[in-house]
């Protein structure tokens, strides 16, 4: 396949503007079908690599994704081009909603509608848990810091900053004995 | 001062946010709610609804948090905190990840962080519907009486 990065800033800006203007549901599926099937700036091999990349590092993986592309292109001015980009409009849009929100919040009708997209989001969370959990179920030592994860984060609220470097530990471990 | 509150806060979260938003859902609402009282744990609740309805990276849940604590320079604040120290670091590792591929350290680090992935978005899924929060959970189930 043939690919042709972004020629220059505004045409990289532009791209990541049309991600973000229409990212229904999610921004991955828009940005593989802008930067790939539409723009043909990446092969979708390319694609897969660098997000799987932004899914392992910490922070907002489309974010993540913006400055490491931006950065390949342009150096520091794309990836600030880029993550600008990207966050324009949802940003714009997002406020605009949480006013609008602000405005009729003593409705019930819309308190209940946003509490069932809360609910939505919070069950979206668990079938993603159980799509990346699928490919490590096998692993038994895999279950044992999945459920110890959960036990303190969720069940007993102790803070990531002490159970994210344990439970790291513990894992690398596991992972260089051929456990996991 | 305020802003330098979610500045740092957010800034935190941006660092230890492996496997992106939904990782480190149980964290920011911990922080957010029950250390620094920015909103409640039902506001919790409708903010992230709002910004899972609108369209854009769920990140945006923050800016309106900022929004809430400290009005329209909170919510920019907040978003660039969030992306900031994430960005940097991406910024580094990009090329220095490329150069590790086959480095035993990597995989193992790779191999590593899978599993706690799914176990804290799992919290995130189950902190979103706690007790302490809204009572859909208990209202979408029959009760028997």
């Amino acid at each position: 396949m043939d690919v042709t990065p972004p020629r220059n800033l505004s045409e990289l800006f532009m791209g990541f503007l049309a991600i973000g203007a229409r990212s229904f549901g999610g921004v991955m599926p828009w940005a593989h079908r802008t930067m790939v099937e539409e723009r043909r700036w990446l092969t979708p091999a390319d694609f897969a690599e660098t997000i799987g990349l932004c899914q392992f590092l910490p922070g907002p993986n489309i974010g993540n994704a913006s400055i490491v592309l931006g950065k390949r292109w342009f150096g520091v001015s794309g990836s600030i081009v880029a993550f600008l980009g990207l966050m324009a409009l949802p940003f714009i849009w997002v406020m605009a909603l949480g006013a609008l929100y602000l405005e009729w919040a003593s409705d019930p009708v819309v308190r209940a509608v946003v509490t069932g997209v809360g609910a939505t989001g919070a069950g979206l969370f668990m079938g993603t848990a159980l799509k990346l959990g699928r490919a490590i179920v096998r692993r038994p030592a895999a279950l044992v810091l999945v459920a110890s994860c959960f036990l303190a984060v969720g069940v007993g609220r102790y803070s990531m900053l002490i159970v994210l470097p344990v439970s790291a530990a513990i894992g690398v471990f596991f992972a260089r004995r051929g456990w996991l | 001062m305020i802003l330098l509150d979610l500045a740092v806060t957010f800034g935190v979260l941006s660092l230890i946010a492996f496997g992106g938003m939904p990782a480190v859902m149980p964290e920011m609402q911990r922080l957010v709610v029950e250390v620094k009282g920015w909103t409640t744990a039902p506001e919790f609740i409708q903010l992230f609804a709002i910004a899972q309805a609108a369209p854009g990276p769920n990140v945006l849940i923050v800016s309106l948090i900022g929004w809430k604590a400290a009005g329209l320079p909170g919510a920019v604040v907040a978003l660039l905190a969030v992306c900031g120290p994430a960005a940097v670091l991406s910024w580094w590792i990009a090329d220095l990840w490329e150069r590790f591929k086959d480095s035993p350290w990597r995989i193992a680090i790779q191999k590593a962080i899978a599993p706690l992935v799914v176990g804290l978005i799992l919290s995130g899924g189950y902190v979103l519907c706690t007790p302490s929060t809204p009572d859909w959970c208990s209202a979408s189930i029959p009760s028997p009486t």
